[in-house]
């Protein structure tokens, strides 16, 4: 028998009992949508998380902050001691251990006003400053948002959003600080506005380009400097006060780095520049300073890739030292995620299995109330296979029937899962809900279809039919052609 | 002798072989070369002299919960080939449980059945279902047509089960129908037909493929006295113009008299076996 005949009789089969057909795929429809609207549903929340953890910076970063003499992280029992340093010898020794890419030590300078601009009159009252080993700005992988890489002695990089941190000392207080866009709301209604509710249309620029305006350096007045910086004293003669002091030094900014909170707030509001350079700079501007205080705060350890963020870890506790990195938080929350997705899928599973159930008793039924059509079939020289074949024909087709329509149900579902979520239906929300949005992280999709879940959906209905059809095939296949035909004589 | 001895003999029927094996000397040389083992592999031997249908020394029990009951016993029977042969008899005579036997849609308890050179006995499921392709046609008493099928396509079955493409069975489907004088109801379906049009409907159907025999099995037991001589005419004719052999099982005589002889069974044995003329 030719398949295309196989598949002429199922059709005519499924069309002559049409609202059981129809009855059995509905059920098919049924659980193929709850079980990729869970999925989906899972889906979304892994991209969610995806979004989340981007906005958290780079998550091969170890952070080793001191030396472990308490033993409470658990590694008590290695050879940690009171005496582990950060210094030179440990980076050198973090960079040599496998898996990692690259290591450097880290200085945090907080003692430092910025100022910029004509007569300085932007100023940055609480100016980071922080200082890592510039030989390894590639291998700590570093991003630049703009302007050159630092290649040269003495260069200085400031982070994405450190312009937004100078006031305009000249401006009245309740307006002379301009805001990062993504701290603005996605749109203020008219009310809040009213209330003073800014969105991103608001957006302005900082009010000075930080790449082409140089930036005087100059030593906090330990004493007053948070009453003085903040109060209305206009800062111009703050500004002539560190010019007149001598203490200021000019800078000329590279570059602008990526924020990447993995990789210390330098990266967002601040300055990062070499250790020798920031030792140059701190003996200008305080020359008291003994320069021999520039310790390192901690070590930025970062490993090859994230499976071996572990393992790394583990080793640089045991050489005595503490350690924190987003692994722990990582850890919780994909088993979190899993245990949701399973819950989900189970419920999706459970409805698919229903369904099977559904498919098995009107095959059953099928096989039954046909004995003597298979008989007769017999008896004229069907083979066993064929008859075999033509049920499973009928079967595959309810299923793959109920999972195609159950697909495209499931993208309705999802689609208007979305669009509720972003609060109702636009040409932007459309585009967001069907190819989700990447760049803004509070707009993650709840419910996220990938292409392979169809996929899997229409192929596991399609294999759930066919085992079911399988019983009853093979009861088929073991009617006797005389019964059979006997059997309404 | 190859093809009889699968199951061992018994004492009880023992006795009776030989003498059945040497009745029908124009057989028994041909016995003595191996049989042909399937279907797939050896068609008929058409212009071989031997019979078309060779029954061997047959026996089938029914096992009916404690109970051994013999439908048929002893039945030695040659079929000449282009022969209308009746199986005449009451009801519980065994002629159906026979007619099962010979067309391989029951495997006998002992003995063995031979057509056209083939030992249907000995045909596995698959090899069965070949073998009826090709060379059995059936006619049945409740017609058997498919409901869901139209009258084209319930004739064109039996070569959709030999893998003919749609289009030439539908023609020779169409054709047949034509003959049998039902070409205005080629597209009704079973329900919209009286039992004499679907009775021909099935008599297309088992003709469609020229098979060597057509086993008809009461095929006007439930038709009007009229009706029944039009479809005996039409099995006959069929039969006599393509020389096909037609084994007809029925328990009235009207029809047994259009075959060309009658073998009549009583409790599963053979009592009379008679030629006759038109």
């Amino acid at each position: 028998m030719r398949f295309s005949d196989l598949v002429h009789l199922c059709r005519q089969n499924l069309f002559r009992r049409k609202s059981r057909t129809i009855l059995t795929v509905l059920g098919v429809v049924v659980g193929c949508c709850s079980i990729v609207t869970m999925v989906s549903l899972g889906s979304g929340i892994d991209e969610q998380n995806k979004q989340m953890l981007a906005s958290m910076g780079d998550l091969t970063i170890i952070t080793v902050t001191g030396a472990n003499n308490t033993g409470g992280m658990g590694m008590a029992d290695g050879s940690g001691t009171a005496t582990a340093r950060i210094d030179d010898k440990a980076v050198k020794d973090f960079r040599s251990l496998q898996y990692v890419a690259g290591a450097t030590g880290h200085v945090t300078y907080l003692d430092a006003i910025l100022t910029a601009g004509p007569a300085n009159r932007y100023v940055d009252q609480n100016g980071v400053i922080e200082a890592i080993d510039m030989t390894q700005f590639d291998a700590m992988d570093y991003q630049l948002d703009s302007g050159r890489k630092p290649n040269r002695q003495g260069d200085v990089l400031a982070g994405q959003y450190t312009a937004y941190d100078f006031i305009d000392s000249l401006r009245p207080e309740s307006d002379n600080f301009r805001m990062r866009p993504s701290y603005l709301a996605d749109s203020c209604t008219p009310e809040q506005r009213a209330e003073g509710c800014e969105d991103k249309s608001d957006a302005q620029d900082p009010f000075f380009n930080i790449l082409t305006t140089k930036i005087t350096v100059g030593a906090a007045q330990t004493d007053d400097s948070g009453n003085v910086a903040s109060s209305s004293t206009p800062t111009a003669s703050n500004g002539q006060t560190a010019e007149g002091s001598g203490s200021g030094t000019q800078i000329q900014v590279s570059g602008l780095l990526k924020e990447d909170n993995g990789k210390g707030q330098a990266t967002s509001s601040g300055l990062l520049m070499d250790i020798a350079t920031l030792k140059d700079l701190v003996a200008k501007i305080h020359p008291d300073a003994a320069a021999g205080t520039l310790a390192y705060d901690s070590a930025l350890v970062r490993v090859q890739d994230i499976d071996h963020v572990a393992d790394v870890e583990s080793q640089i506790r045991t050489m005595g030292f503490t350690t924190s990195s987003s692994r722990d938080m990582l850890d919780s929350l994909k088993e979190q995620t899993r245990s949701i997705q399973l819950i989900l899928g189970g419920i999706g599973a459970v409805a698919l299995l229903v369904a099977a159930i559904g498919i098995a008793n009107t095959m059953v039924m099928s096989v039954t109330e046909r004995v003597r059509e298979i008989g007769i079939m017999k008896a004229l020289g069907c083979t066993v296979h064929d008859i075999r074949a033509m049920f499973l024909v009928e079967a595959g087709a309810i299923g793959v029937i109920g999972g195609v329509i159950g697909c495209l149900v499931s993208a309705l579902i999802s689609l208007a899962i979305n669009l509720i979520r972003y609060g109702g239906v636009s040409a932007e929300h459309l585009q967001w809900a069907i190819l989700g949005n990447g760049t803004v992280d509070e707009a993650a999709r709840i419910s996220v279809i990938p292409w392979w879940l169809y996929v899997f959906a229409i192929a596991f209905a399609t294999l759930i039919s066919l085992i079911s059809g399988f019983g009853p095939a093979n009861k088929a296949v073991r009617v006797p052609a005389l019964d059979a035909i006997k059997s309404n004589q | 002798m190859a093809w009889l001895a699968s199951p061992p003999p018994t004492a009880n029927t023992d006795a009776s072989i030989a003498p059945d094996a040497s009745a029908v000397p124009d057989a028994s040389g041909a016995l003595a070369t191996p049989a042909p083992r399937t279907a797939r592999h050896s068609g008929m031997h058409p212009a071989s002299g031997r019979p078309m249908i060779e029954v061997r020394n047959l026996r089938k029990e029914y096992v009916m919960g404690a109970e051994h009951v013999i439908a048929l016993d002893r039945i030695s029977l040659d079929i000449a080939r282009g022969q209308i042969c009746c199986i005449y008899g009451e009801s519980g005579s065994g002629k159906s449980t026979l007619l099962n036997q010979l067309a391989g849609m029951e495997r006998p308890t002992r003995g063995g059945v031979r057509i056209g050179g083939i030992v249907v006995s000995r045909l596995d499921e698959r090899e069965l279902a070949e073998f009826r392709q090709k060379h059995i046609g059936f006619v049945f008493q409740s017609y058997n047509l498919l409901p869901g099928l139209n009258a084209v396509e319930n004739v064109a079955m039996p070569l959709m089960f030999r893998g003919v493409p749609r289009e030439e069975r539908e023609a020779r489907a169409r054709a047949m129908l034509r003959r049998v004088g039902l070409g205005k109801r080629l597209n009704h379906y079973p329900s919209q037909m009286s039992g004499g049009q679907q009775q021909r409907v099935g008599i297309a159907r088992a003709f469609v493929t020229r098979p060597q025999v057509v086993f008809a099995d009461e095929p006007t037991g439930n038709l009007d006295s009229k009706t029944k001589v039009d479809i005996m005419d039409m099995i006959r004719d069929f039969a006599r113009e393509n020389g096909q052999t037609i084994v007809l099982v029925t328990h009235d005589e009207h029809m047994a008299a259009y075959a060309d002889r009658i073998v009549t069974l009583l409790d599963g044995r053979i009592v009379h076996d008679t030629e006759q003329d038109e």
